[in-house]
């Protein structure tokens, strides 16, 4: 009977998580559709369920695929996507079960340019706080020079949400289960795996932007994955991927260190809260994909 | 399942009414999701077969249905994930994903298998009520040799069920019974030979060469009349004033004043060509 309750199975509803957010927005986070902080949730409730007692949805195929929430409905180039702290889920809404601090954010956006977002930042103090997949990783702050200003402000940062973070070099740890957030000039984040990512195209990041020329220009992109600008010196960029399967990798980087030095600026909830990632140019901060100057 | 000849109004019917009467239950079925119009549906197709004098026929397919309806009831709990009220927890089911029984998908699924009963009892009443000649001679017009080989065919299964019957009567008769092997054989090469009779009687009557018969005019009988009147009525009733409920994502409906007056109506529109027997002999 223990095994059985421990695998989740039982009669009734089951135990109900707490803490759980929902939002539900378009464009890649730029029109809220729906909002709630305590959203209502029932039991053991499973990403899908908890959705449709909060909002208006139609599914499709048994109930494994939304087809409108608000009678927003997908359709061409266009669907809903979700992430559960910041992450994109692996398996449909209806087989993810939520739970406790879970922040649920559903997306309609434009596929073109991909299919795959593996992660987001917009969820933060998430998955930090509190994981994802009812699991919680240590958080490990990487840094090309620990000592640096950025590196600090970022683990001041963490501070300040009470979350313990440990500090290492690039690489340095060999433990492959935490949350690391790299942070340093691009050009010096590239021996790691997911960081060469960045310098790729939006299909395998997930992030529409990239570096060119080295790490010493930033490109930013649409949502059709066209070229929109690009900056220089003193970009910084705020986002994360995830490589191999791996935990996701959050960057707080940049052309340069003044661009880390911006990026860091934009390292806080208010900033990163409802984006998929953040660009910052010329001190101010650009949600990506880039709608245009 | 084969035609029986009563004294009843549908039997009075024309073929095409008839059948037309029970496409009308059917559609009246697909039409309503209400839970209460669907049993009383049921019960009005089991009450038509009573009133042909083929009760028992219906009743013993409605029994038939029960374990098909089982069996979607079952596979829709597991299946869909739709339903926000979760009964049993199952766990993770692997390829099927997180099994969660929802009270949403146990109504869902005795609705479609309420559908699938009336639907079956329908078939039975069509099966026992139509004269399947009648139906292929109205057919005749439209394409001869179609008609012809499918009149061929429906008067050959009855006849291989007969041999089937009657072998498997003499097999119990003997000391030491051929294995179901030995029937088998001797049935398909008794219907191979009959089958030979048959194109050799057809060639030699000269039904190759056979032209379209002549359409021949039937006046409509009171019970065609009120068949017809009936199928119409029971489509229109349905399409026209729905029971309103639905299972997804939390049961929305009531079983109110209006569901049952729905349901009461769509029975007694169903039963009423039953009430008129005038010209029926015994």
């Amino acid at each position: 009977m223990a095994t059985l309750a421990l695998a989740g199975c039982g009669l009734g509803a089951g135990s109900r998580p707490v803490r759980v957010s929902l939002l539900v927005t378009q464009g890649f986070g730029a029109q809220t559709v729906l909002a709630r902080q305590a959203p209502k949730v029932v039991g053991a409730d499973t990403v899908m369920r908890m959705l449709e007692r909060n909002a208006s949805v139609t599914t499709r195929y048994g109930g494994g695929f939304v087809e409108s929430i608000q009678k927003l409905s997908g359709g061409g180039a266009s669907d809903w996507f979700y992430y559960v702290n910041g992450v994109q889920a692996g398996k449909g809404a209806a087989d993810t079960k939520l739970h406790s601090g879970d922040h649920v954010w559903w997306d309609r956006h434009d596929w073109a340019a991909t299919q795959t977002i593996p992660a987001v930042v917009g969820s933060f103090p998430e998955p930090f706080l509190d994981g994802y997949g009812g699991k919680r990783l240590p958080l490990l702050i990487e840094c090309t020079q620990t000592a640096s200003p950025s590196c600090r402000a970022v683990e001041d940062e963490f501070t300040s949400l009470k979350l313990v973070a440990s500090l290492s070099c690039l690489l340095c740890s060999q433990y492959n289960e935490s949350l690391p957030v790299l942070v340093g000039p691009y050009a010096t984040l590239t021996p790691a795996p997911a960081a060469v990512k960045l310098a790729g195209p939006v299909s395998s990041s997930g992030v529409y932007a990239r570096f060119e020329d080295a790490g010493r220009k930033l490109v930013l992109l649409d949502q059709r994955g066209r070229v929109v600008r690009s900056a220089g010196a003193g970009a910084g960029l705020v986002a994360a991927t995830r490589y191999a399967g791996q935990p996701p990798t959050w960057f707080v980087t940049g052309t340069d260190a003044a661009g880390v030095a911006a990026a860091v600026q934009a390292f806080n909830a208010q900033t990163l809260d409802g984006h998929f990632a953040v660009a910052v140019i010329d001190d101010a901060a650009i949600p990506l994909p880039d709608s245009g100057p | 399942m084969t035609y029986l000849r009563r004294a009843s109004p549908l039997h009075a019917a024309r073929a095409s009414v008839a059948a037309a009467y029970c496409a009308a239950l059917v559609t009246a079925a697909f039409l309503s999701s209400h839970p209460l119009v669907l049993a009383v549906l049921a019960l009005a197709v089991l009450g038509a077969g009573l009133a042909c004098g083929v009760g028992s026929r219906v009743a013993r397919s409605l029994w038939l249905s029960l374990p098909m309806g089982l069996a979607i009831v079952l596979v829709n709990a597991l299946v869909t994930r739709e339903g926000l009220t979760v009964l049993v927890r199952l766990g993770d089911g692997g390829p099927l994903g997180q099994l969660d029984v929802t009270l949403e998908a146990l109504a869902f699924g005795a609705k479609e298998a309420l559908l699938l009963v009336v639907v079956v009892a329908v078939a039975a009443l069509a099966s026992a009520v139509i004269d399947p000649d009648e139906v292929l001679r109205s057919l005749r017009r439209v394409s001869f040799r179609s008609a012809l080989t499918a009149t061929i065919a429906t008067r050959m299964l009855p006849l291989l069920a007969l041999d089937a019957r009657r072998i498997g009567e003499a097999q119990r008769c003997r000391p030491q019974p051929p294995g179901r092997l030995a029937v088998m054989r001797a049935i398909t090469a008794n219907a191979l030979d009959r089958s030979l009779d048959v194109a050799a009687t057809l060639e030699v009557r000269g039904y190759g060469s056979a032209r379209r018969p002549p359409r021949t005019r039937r006046a409509a009988s009171r019970h065609d009349l009120a068949v017809a009147a009936s199928a119409v009525a029971l489509v229109a009733l349905a399409a026209a004033w729905p029971a309103p409920f639905s299972y997804y994502p939390t049961i929305a409906g009531s079983f109110d004043a209006s569901a049952f007056a729905h349901a009461a109506a769509l029975a007694l529109v169903a039963l009423a060509p039953f009430t008129q027997r005038r010209g029926i002999s015994r």
